[in-house]
């Protein structure tokens, strides 16, 4: 996993890189950690450059979630491509996270 | 495994086809394998190179010299004597297995094979040996003082310690397999729990963020702990050997971690004493605060006396010694493999379901490196249809296993077996309480139904189940999608359904197939999975069962796995 946490007008966006799997589980969790640090109402998942994820990467994804929801945090999802988008929808995560194109 | 080499198999039969079916499994588990086609033969190979093998299949009917034979000449050699035999017969009376037993064979195999058994007897017949191989010399040595005590009073302070001292303890009853083991386990928590005071909760979290190493070591060196120490009680008894185990810490309550209960077996750890209890000890009393237990172990003990009647017993697994707190992870991770391989439909169901339902499934089970959380299972429901169904546990390790074991339970108490989005909505139900943030399952669960020719299911972020029409070919994918198990009570599932023709073959994997490695580094990816299955029915059509789908990625795919793979074929009349 590569990361990038830009601060934008609508809030802070995560930037994830190449992969997000298993081995990412305890660097992640720092990263959210960051994240939510910003305390911001939303904070968007930017998933344009994630090429690939597997099961792990969906839990850890919940556990940002989770995280998020306590700190009154939403997570949307952006731009999830091929692969990860074909994930995201087998597990019906649309209807526990936020979409967005573009 | 043992030492540098890979781990090596002699197999032993005089049918061809035999040795065939044995050497294709073993290889596929990453054994190398030599065989031999009678007793003599085998004999002169062990005889040539006593050091090569780490276990013999045998079986027991061969001409020239049989199974029962070899093993005699084995028994009596020093150089032989220690590698496990697993013998394997078509004919096995009771009378067989205990001569076979008493002669010294690590475990009886009946014919034909079932190849998950097959695999987890020999893997823990490998282990077992390793372990004696690694540790026999240091062993022997604390052996000779140890057998000639009556009893004795031990004091540790440290973790290592204590499980050194386990180790040596096991030692004096040979027949308990998971002696070090439990007793490493009751030596650690008098340190851990006892004497430093980390509490079961804290200790969660400290496995989680992964400081229990430096937490234990910092609180040993604070002047309160410093010199607190765990006295055991050796005592030999007739028959039996007691162990009580006390600290000077405040106590626990221990009732609470007798048993295996359903909501501590997915948490991080805790199930420690109920394991011990299970597997090591024959009996175990805390007594109140919780900062002395009492174990004993029934048996035959090695007594100074009883060392001479070693043929008997000396060469079965023997207790695992746990030098380090390393091997109790191994130990776990043996156990809960052992355990996992054991929940996977047994030959005689899926003949069953062949005979009454004309449906001749087969399936596929191969552990990763560190375990994962793979179970599938079937069951007839009436005359014309079974339920079929694959679940994989998020994550890796004791845990996940522990997790599949639990699912296997509590598959069985959930009713709404015929009617898939029911199921998978109650199975989600009772999970969503019990896993933490972050853990799910994925699971595909549907009923065939031979008379309606259809396969109804309902997924829950499962791979994608598939049908392949045998003569024309024509594959239909079908729909896993379903939000995974466990994380939020309210889930819904949506049933769906895929046609049957006669002879089709209807896959389902864990998304291990797509996702593995090759050698080369390439990944079959879901559109490779479905050609793998398109190819494979083709060349094999109504003969189908899933080695042979499944051989050409098995061939290549890299070693060893990810993550634990599961496949079924079933092909309906």
């Amino acid at each position: 996993m590569r990361y990038e946490i830009s601060d934008e007008p609508g809030g802070p966006t995560l930037v994830l890189r190449d992969q997000l799997t298993f081995a990412d589980r305890d660097p992640f969790d720092g990263v959210i950690d960051k994240l939510l640090a910003r305390r911001a109402r939303r904070v968007a998942i930017d998933l344009t450059q994630l090429d690939y994820m597997d099961s792990a990467g969906l839990g850890m994804l919940l556990t940002l979630r989770d995280r998020a929801e306590r700190a009154d945090t939403e997570v949307v999802l952006r731009n999830p491509r091929s692969e990860v988008r074909e994930l995201l929808v087998l597990a019906c995560f649309d209807t526990l996270f936020a979409f967005e194109e573009g | 495994m043992a030492g540098a080499r890979a781990t090596r198999a002699l197999v032993v039969d005089d049918e061809r086809m035999n040795r065939e079916v044995i050497v294709a499994n073993l290889r596929a588990s990453g054994y190398e394998t030599v065989t031999a086609e009678d007793g003599q033969q085998a004999w002169e190979i062990l005889d040539r190179l006593p050091d090569d093998f780490d276990v013999i299949l045998l079986d027991r009917r061969m001409p020239r010299m049989d199974g029962m034979e070899l093993l005699g000449r084995l028994k009596a050699d020093e150089r032989l004597r220690h590698i496990p035999v697993i013998m394997q017969t078509a004919y096995a009376s009771s009378d067989d297995v205990v001569d076979g037993i008493k002669a010294g064979v690590y475990y009886y195999l009946q014919k034909p094979l079932d190849r998950m058994l097959l695999l987890s007897v020999v893997a823990s017949a490998v282990d077992a040996h390793g372990r004696f191989r690694r540790l026999s010399d240091d062993l022997q040595k604390r052996l000779s003082a140890l057998s000639l005590l009556d009893s004795g009073t031990f004091r540790f302070r440290t973790l290592d310690e204590g499980n050194r001292l386990a180790a040596a303890l096991a030692r004096v009853c040979p027949r308990s397999q998971f002696l070090a083991v439990g007793l490493a386990e009751m030596f650690t928590n008098a340190v851990e729990h006892g004497n430093l005071g980390i509490t079961y909760e804290e200790k969660a979290r400290l496995i989680v963020e992964k400081r229990l190493a430096q937490e234990v070591e910092a609180r040993q060196d604070a002047p309160a702990n410093r010199d607190k120490v765990v006295t055991v009680l050796f005592e030999r008894l007739p028959g039996a050997a007691r162990f009580t185990v006390r600290d000077e810490g405040k106590g626990f309550d221990w009732r609470r971690y007798m048993e295996l209960d359903t909501a501590r077996a997915f948490a991080a750890h805790g199930r420690g004493i109920a394991m011990a209890r299970r597997l090591s000890f024959d009996s175990l009393e805390y007594r109140d605060p919780g900062n002395e237990v009492t174990c004993v172990v029934r048996g035959e003990v090695l007594s100074p006396r009883g060392r001479s009647a070693e043929g008997d017993g000396a060469d079965r697994p023997v207790a695992g010694p746990a030098p380090v707190r390393r091997s109790t992870m191994d130990e776990d991770l043996k156990i809960a493999r052992t355990m996992q391989a054991e929940l996977m439909p047994p030959a005689a169901l899926l003949e069953r379901v062949r005979d009454s339902l004309g449906a001749r499934v087969s399936g596929y089970f191969e552990t990763s490196s560190d375990l994962g959380g793979d179970i599938w299972g079937l069951e007839p429901l009436d005359d014309h249809r079974f339920c079929l169904w694959l679940a994989d546990f998020s994550g890796h390790g004791v845990t996940s296993a522990m997790n599949t074991f639990r699912l296997h339970t509590l598959l069985q108490n959930v009713a709404e077996r015929d009617r898939p989005a029911a199921f998978l909505a109650a199975v989600n139900a009772r999970l969503a309480g019990l896993l933490p943030v972050g853990q799910f399952a994925t699971m595909l669960y549907g009923v065939v139904d031979v008379a309606a020719r259809s396969f109804v299911y309902s997924g829950a972020a499962a791979p994608h189940p598939l049908v392949v029409e045998a003569g024309s070919l024509r594959t239909v994918i079908g729909d896993g999608s379903g939000l995974p198990l466990g994380i939020t009570k309210a889930a819904r599932y949506v049933e769906r359904r895929l046609d049957l023709a006669p002879g089709a073959v209807l896959f389902m994997a864990s998304d291990a197939l797509a996702e593995s490695p090759a050698e080369d580094g390439d990944v079959l990816g879901h559109d490779g999975a479905v050609e793998l299955v398109r190819k494979g029915v083709a060349a094999h059509r109504a003969k189908a069962d899933i080695d042979a789908l499944l051989a050409p990625f098995l061939a290549t795919v890299r070693r060893p796995l990810r993550d634990d793979l599961t496949a079924i074929c079933c092909v309906v009349p």
